[in-house]
């Protein structure tokens, strides 16, 4: 494939995928703050509930953590998509009992990477960062009118993601760095419309809030033989607080699509907090895996900075913990050993940054996966499943009981280099 | 390890990715979910408002003439009514003799009777007490009947004179519209015998073929038209079809005799015309401005001295003016960007309507300036035509009988109208064209005194934006 044909079809594929993450299940909790921020990497840790900050791998792409690039093969390319379809079934006294269940797939993310150098390994890609989506009506009635009722109709959809690019590199075979330069932007789309009582539009505030800035994570792991047979490994990375730049496009439409007022971009900063995450892996005989991570969100610290419209939730610093557990199948060919299969499994728990009615949303779940290497074809497909639940019905809330299937493809070969080589 | 190169294994990877995407991402079906508002209502989005105390200034405009010629009805009858007092009604024809002449035989025929036949069907106009019996009277007009100088067509308060002695008159009679029939049991028909000394006269003029009724001018200088006209003691007005006829009646004999006659219809309907007169005494509309001079425009008289009412009665040129001096005041409220709609909501005084004196069911609203006079129809928004209120109306509930306008066009131009004359920039409502010449029922409007369910209001309903960005 020629450049100019893998840049147009990357062009297109990502143009496509940012429209592809804006839709979506109905996430109630998406209408508050930046939205639902995203915990998944949609990578080969998705089957070990996202476990992965002290995880390796010689042809997947690791993006828990960005010191993890330098593992790759050398001279090794690798191209990862993901799709994922989602159930969810919504409880609580919000959720109207004719229609409690929504369904929906999306593309989640795309990435490359390459081996550069020995110890250099690096990736970009585009993953969601937040996505909301939400839709509701609230009957009111008009102001200056004791008897006439109208209705708000409230939409909210959109996301923010991030293009990152990351780099790795190791030291001593035993220590690798990583950086990312993660670039945050997206566009949320928020509606109040204001309905007659035939459905009609009769005055419609629309609110784009474009957000964008530079968010640097940084990462690190380390890594070693226990005798014969165990393999250890940690991690921890390390996310510097950002601001980040919001513009606010507010506009009013009239019943004739007229505009009552223009939009005028009014600009303000919220801000990411410092984030930070530690994992442990430990593998025994290359065929067993164990891994552990924690991750903490310091959103109390920039609480000040991060003021959304609406009232009765707050943000707070979120957390969550996971496990996982993965069983390789490989094979030997010419003193090598391929994988031609594995199978894995984890369990989360965590809370979310909102805290809404006094409660933190929590968020907890297990996942199993399994996935084929082909030896035939330079792809690999695996197949997790996820089913979580996230929220309570408690304090008037919605409790989400959701099941996940996430299909992902890597493909990968060695990078054609005219004959140099260097290992 | 091999080292491959797969160009075409990438492009179909890409493609793939490309179709997965395209085909996967949008299908889905959603919950209704009632969550939110406080949690993202910041109060802060664009809002509606509704006024429905802005000031609404009424006045009764009255025009001393309607032109009632050529309605198709002959509009007779009188009553008293409460609120407008004493209203009578008059009508006025020409009639012409047949354009063939019968040849009548000295021998075998003879001269019988004379009279007048009018007809009321079930849809002509009528108003008031149809309980209530009175007589009609015809009248020979007695003087020419043409237009005068300075006269441009006939109208309501134009009258002819006419010979004092009756053609002749009915006793007092019944009429019931709605079925129709009269107390003379012939159906819809109400016979008047005349004078037999006319009849006489024109069997002779028939028989002798006189050129007064062969010559239409000279027949209509000799014969120059009638006047009908009714007791006053009924409380109703009735419109007859303007195909009464002036019939002579003679008789045939033979070996069977045959009751034969001779037909004067209406002619030159263009100049059937309603004198319409009515007398305020004891009411409140005895402080009614008139034109005091010939060009005039219509003084408009405020419902504060109008028993805090104001009356619309086209035919006897009574409409209302409303103005809506404070308007402006809405568009300068800090959160008002724009105007969504305005609704006029006219409720008739409760008791002032019943089945007796009945609501006109259509009520045109119309653009007035600081002439009173009355301007071009005013359109609900989006929609071409002429409004006429969509009447709803209710005998047992009369507080909810309201007449409802779409002003949005009006108000939207009004609200930021700061001309010398925009406070006497209005509207007018008035019964539309043809009931406006042939049709007496009448609509009373209390004036912002009454209880707000009661009287007429503005309704408007603007976008908030606040605070303003």
């Amino acid at each position: 494939m020629t450049p100019s044909k893998r840049f147009t079809l990357l062009y297109l594929l990502t143009a496509t995928s940012l429209g592809a993450i804006a839709q979506g299940n109905f996430s109630p909790y998406s209408q508050m703050g930046l939205g639902d921020i995203e915990d998944g990497f949609y990578n080969r840790t998705t089957g070990l509930s996202n476990t992965g900050i002290a995880y390796r791998s010689y042809r997947f792409l690791i993006n828990n953590n960005p010191a993890s690039f330098s593992e790759l093969t050398n001279q090794y390319f690798t191209m990862e998509t993901g799709v994922r379809g989602s159930f969810v079934d919504y409880k609580g006294t919000p959720v109207d009992v004719a229609s409690t269940q929504s369904a929906d797939i999306t593309f989640r993310r795309l990435a490359m990477g390459i081996k550069a150098t020995k110890h250099w390994g690096t990736s970009i890609g585009l993953v969601p960062f937040s996505t909301q989506n939400y839709e509701f009506n609230v009957p009111y009635n008009l102001q200056g009118s004791g008897t006439e009722v109208a209705n708000h109709y409230y939409s909210g959809h959109g996301s923010v993601n991030k293009a990152y690019w990351a780099n790795a590199y190791e030291f001593f075979h035993h220590v690798s760095i990583g950086v990312e330069a993660g670039y945050i932007f997206g566009q949320l789309n928020q509606k109040d419309i204001i309905q007659s009582g035939s459905g009609a539009s009769l005055v419609s505030t629309t609110n784009d809030v474009n957000m964008q800035n530079l968010y640097m994570t940084y990462g690190l792991q380390a890594y070693g033989n226990l005798g014969k047979k165990w393999q250890w490994g940690i991690g921890g990375t390390f996310s510097n607080k950002a601001d980040l730049l919001a513009t606010y496009n507010k506009g009013v439409i009239g019943s004739d699509s007229s505009n009552l007022q223009t939009p005028q971009g009014t600009e303000r900063y919220l801000s990411l907090p410092n984030s930070y995450g530690v994992g442990v892996s430990l593998t025994h005989n290359q065929k067993f895996t164990w891994v552990a991570d924690y991750r903490y969100q310091d959103w109390n610290a920039v609480r000040g900075k991060n003021v959304y419209p609406g009232q009765d939730y707050a943000i707070a610093s979120s957390e969550r913990g996971s496990l996982g557990f993965e069983i390789s199948r490989k094979k030997t060919f010419y003193n090598s050993k391929v994988e031609l299969s594995y199978f894995q499994s984890g369990v989360y728990y965590g809370n979310s940054y909102l805290q809404i009615n006094g409660q933190q949303i929590k968020d907890m779940g297990v996942t199993a996966g399994f996935g084929i290497n082909s030896l035939k074809t330079p792809l690999a497909y695996a197949i997790t499943f996820q089913y979580g639940v996230k929220g309570t019905t408690k304090n008037n809330l919605i409790r989400q009981n959701y099941a996940n299937v996430t299909f992902l493809i890597n493909y990968g070969s060695i990078w054609y280099t005219k004959g140099k080589k260097f290992e | 390890m091999t080292i491959n190169k797969y160009p075409g294994k990438k492009l179909r990877f890409l493609l793939f990715s490309l179709l997965a995407v395209l085909s996967l991402s949008s299908c889905q079906k959603q919950p209704n979910l009632l969550f939110g508002n406080s949690y993202t209502n910041d109060n802060n989005s664009a809002n509606i408002v509704v006024v429905d105390t802005s000031t609404v200034l009424m006045a009764t405009t009255f025009v001393d003439s309607t032109s009632t010629n050529g309605t198709g009805y002959l509009m007779v009858g009188s009553y008293h009514d409460d609120y407008l007092g004493k209203v009578t009604s008059r009508a006025f024809w020409q009639v012409a003799p047949p354009s063939s002449l019968p040849t009548i035989s000295t021998v075998n025929d003879q001269y019988d009777s004379i009279g007048l036949i009018l007809f009321f069907k079930k849809s002509n106009p009528w108003y008031g007490d149809t309980m209530s019996v009175q007589s009609y009277t015809v009248n020979q007009v007695d003087t020419l009947y043409q237009l005068g100088t300075f006269q441009h067509g006939w109208f309501s308060n134009y009258s002819l004179r006419t010979n004092p002695t009756p053609l002749g008159s009915t006793t007092p009679i019944y009429i019931w519209p709605n079925r129709p029939y009269t107390s003379q049991s012939i159906n819809d028909t109400v016979k008047i015998k005349l004078d037999d000394n006319l009849g006489r006269q024109l069997y002779n003029m028939v028989y002798n073929l006189s050129d007064t009724v062969k010559n239409p001018t000279i027949w209509l200088n000799w014969f120059h038209g009638l006047c009908l006209s009714s007791s006053n003691t009924g409380n109703a007005v009735y419109g007859f079809k303007d195909s009464a006829i002036m019939r002579v009646y003679y008789k045939e004999f033979g070996v069977v005799g045959t009751n034969k006659f001779i037909d004067f219809g209406i002619t030159n309907k263009s100049y059937q015309f309603n004198n319409v007169r009515s007398d305020y005494t004891g009411t409140a509309l005895t402080n009614l401005q008139k034109p005091t001079q010939v060009l005039q425009a219509p003084p408009a008289t405020p419902a504060a001295l109008t028993g805090h009412a104001s009356y619309v009665q086209s035919i006897t040129g009574l409409n209302v003016k409303l103005t809506f001096p404070y308007l402006n005041a809405i568009a300068q409220r800090p959160d008002y960007i724009g105007l969504l709609r305005a609704q006029l909501i006219v409720r008739p005084v409760p008791a002032s309507f019943n089945t007796t004196w009945r609501l006109p069911p259509s009520l045109g609203i119309y653009t007035t300036d600081q002439n009173n006079e009355i301007g071009v129809p005013v359109p609900a928004s989006g929609v071409s035509g002429a409004q006429t209120g969509a009447l709803s109306l209710d005998y047992f509930n009369p507080q909810t009988t309201v007449y409802t306008y779409d002003v949005t066009a009006f108000i939207r131009q009004q609200i930021t109208n700061t001309s010398v004359n925009a406070s006497q920039t209005g509207l007018l409502l008035s019964v539309p064209s043809p009931a406006n010449v042939s049709d007496f029922r009448r609509l009373v409007i209390a004036d912002q005194s009454y209880p707000l369910n009661q009287r007429i209001t503005l309704n408007v309903y603007y976008t908030s934006l606040y605070p303003h960005q």
